[in-house]
């Protein structure tokens, strides 16, 4: 039997979901099996389009065209104009592809970007963003957010803080939570079955023994201890700027970092486009493109569907390891 | 008016390290003879072992000066010092004895320097424990420079790899304390040594892009108020002046402008924003400048390192870049002097 295919949501429809998803489908031809849950009249004009009435169809329909499971929206969509009245039906298409991966008819979700304050707006969305409803509807408390492409794989343990409050947010009970989910996830959704994690000091020089900073001795090194005594094969805290040239990524398989920008900066510079993003910790497997809906470009043919099928791709890939294969 | 050929003194670095052989070497890379009338600066036993380890002969001729030659001579000369004996050389160790060699000859050259006998210094790897074992009285070599010139006016590190600058407004000190460093008068100052330094470089009007403290730029102060209370006010008064300065840019992103050579140099905010990506792109062809002093000063970013010294596989490639930066700086150095 094949994979149970990706769940594409449509995400905002006055964004550039839609597009990106049709172009997908395009450049990818059958290569990867997903199907988009949407309204098909959001679709751009032309859209080669073929309507399921169940995911298990999505394989043979891509042949033809973007596998389509219906989700009536009550209005059309004004590419930049978020529409209040769709805002429920955003929300309702996240929460069907999170039904269909949890019963097995999905293999995995891939969530095309959605407008937070168009969703508050019109519906009422109560959650700082995609992954924290992900999170309350697979009933965790945690999930870790990955940032993925060929060449890296990085975890940021803190992420939208300031850089003055990152000290007091990295307390060993997160750093083990992260370090746990991550390690985790590489081993059930990225096939590794002795993960390698390198861990980044946050402090330049990762402290130099103490003399610029102490987060490293103080919290990070007696938490990498304790787990390594487990077994797991941790390599820290290490200094940051040595970590990410070509020699450096080959001794591990990911990275974990203290701060956002110590994630970003090394995979953004490596690989602007094709950055994944991978949420780790939920019961199903989970990517999306790195960017937003890009408002001020949608419905001009102008968006890159790069992401997205940087992100379809690599969620088929975690669904097969997931399964064993 | 074609600018004079610009005079350049090279230092070996510690005697013990790869410095000596990637000198010989530089000597031997094409063009780099004809770029500048250079000046050895060392003991012959020092440069004879780099020639040695390098393969080479140092069949280059360098010609014996005495110390009122220096400056006057084209092409490549030599001025003899005697800083370590022969037997005090050990390859792969720190010794005190090489700590105090590399200081010495960087004092040579920094002599000649202010007496106007050569328009800037390259000087090879220094070992920062023998120097310390050598009594160097300063936290690092950019900071013993500034205090042997006298020099008293603002200075610092830039690091640069092929198009892309960085100079930071925090350096060696904990992440605790970064944001607390950020102050309107260290961000003009790393603006200011960006600017001088690319000036000096060659870059009529350079293009600076300031990096942001906090994740997304803070995202219009959700994430921090750094960008708007400090960095925008500094960008625009830079602006005003007719600077061309721009930011606060997001820090995950920033460095893609320079590496599509939209701007000259990057502003940094702490010291692994910039290495992350520098080093990142090119272990092993960053320079870096000694800014802010009053003579051209560069040195490739590596350090000595002890693990192939002595074995000719060290690579040439930092040492090059950073001789080429330092022909432009030190045209443009010579220049001013003469016309000043």
């Amino acid at each position: 039997m094949s994979i149970a295919p990706v769940a594409l949501t449509c995400g905002d429809p006055a964004g550039i979901g839609p597009e990106i998803a049709a172009r997908a489908r395009a450049a990818l031809g059958d290569e990867v099996p997903f199907f988009w849950i949407g309204d098909p009249r959001h679709l751009p004009d032309g859209t080669e389009a073929v309507e399921i009435a169940a995911p298990g169809q999505a394989a043979a329909a891509l042949a033809r065209g973007l596998p389509v499971l219906p989700h009536p929206f009550p209005r059309p969509a004004i590419p930049g104009t978020p529409d209040p009245q769709n805002a429920q039906g955003v929300i309702d298409v996240i929460a069907r592809a999170v039904a269909l991966a949890q019963d097995g008819a999905a293999g995995a979700i891939c969530t095309a970007p959605i407008h937070k304050k168009a969703l508050k707006d019109g519906a009422g969305f109560a959650y700082p963003g995609h992954t924290e409803y992900l999170a309350a509807l697979a009933g965790v408390d945690r999930v870790v957010m990955m940032l993925a492409c060929d060449a890296l794989r990085v975890v940021p343990a803190t992420i939208h803080i300031p850089l003055a409050e990152v000290p007091a947010a990295l307390t060993p009970d997160l750093l083990e939570a992260t370090l746990r989910i991550t390690e985790a996830g590489l081993r059930r959704d990225f096939g590794l079955a002795a993960p390698r994690i390198a861990v980044a000091g946050l402090n330049p020089h990762a402290g130099e023994g103490g003399t610029m900073g102490h987060e490293e001795i103080r919290v990070i090194a007696p938490v990498l201890d304790r787990l390594r005594a487990e077994g797991m094969d941790l390599r820290g805290p290490l200094s940051a700027d040595t970590l990410f040239h070509a020699g450096a990524r080959a001794t591990y398989d990911a990275a974990v970092c203290m701060y956002h920008d110590q994630a970003l900066i090394p995979i953004k510079t490596i690989d602007f486009a094709g950055g994944v993003n991978v949420t780790l910790g939920l019961p199903f497997v989970r990517t999306s493109p790195d960017h937003g809906t890009a408002h001020d470009i949608a419905g001009k043919g102008l968006a890159d569907p790069s992401s997205l099928i940087a992100a379809l791709r690599m969620a088929a890939r975690m669904a097969a390891a997931r399964a064993g294969r | 008016m074609t600018p004079l050929k610009p005079r350049i003194a090279i230092v070996p670095g510690d005697p013990s390290g790869i410095g000596p052989e990637l000198v010989v070497k530089l000597l031997h890379e094409e063009g780099v003879r004809d770029a500048a009338d250079i000046l050895l600066v060392g003991d012959a036993h020092v440069w004879r072992q780099g020639a040695g380890q390098a393969g080479l002969d140092l069949d280059l001729g360098p010609v014996e000066l005495g110390e009122d030659q220096v400056g006057t001579h084209p092409g490549l000369g030599w001025l003899p010092l005697d800083t370590i004996a022969p037997q005090e050389v050990c390859i792969a160790q720190v010794t005190e004895a090489g700590g105090r060699s590399s200081l010495r000859c960087l004092d040579k050259a920094l002599d000649l320097a202010m007496a106007d006998k050569v328009d800037g210094i390259l000087f090879g790897p220094f070992n920062k424990a023998a120097l310390t074992a050598a009594g160097m009285d300063a936290e690092d070599e950019h900071r013993y420079m500034a205090r042997y010139l006298g020099h008293e006016g603002y200075h610092g590190e830039l690091n640069v790899l092929d198009e892309l600058m960085t100079t930071r407004v925090t350096s060696h000190i904990g992440l605790r304390d970064v944001a607390g460093n950020i102050t309107p008068e260290g961000v003009e100052n790393a603006i200011g040594l960006a600017e001088d330094t690319l000036k000096r470089a060659g870059k009529t009007r350079p293009r600076i892009a300031v990096a942001a403290l906090n994740p997304h730029a803070g995202d219009n102060g959700k994430f921090g108020r750094e960008e708007i209370d400090i960095l925008a006010p500094v960008i625009r008064s830079a602006q005003e002046r007719q600077k061309d300065v721009t930011g606060p840019w997001p820090s995950d992103t920033v460095f893609l402008k320079a590496i599509r050579g939209e701007v000259d140099a990057v502003v940094t905010m702490y010291h692994d924003q910039g290495q992350i990506a520098i080093k990142l792109l090119g272990f092993e062809r960053g320079v870096t400048v000694a800014g802010g002093l009053p003579v051209p000063v560069t040195t490739p970013a590596h350090g000595t390192a002890f693990d192939i010294a002595g074995q000719n596989i060290a690579n040439v490639g930092a040492t090059r870049q950073a001789f080429d930066l330092l022909v432009r700086m030190a045209t443009t150095h010579r220049a001013q002097r003469a016309a000043a």
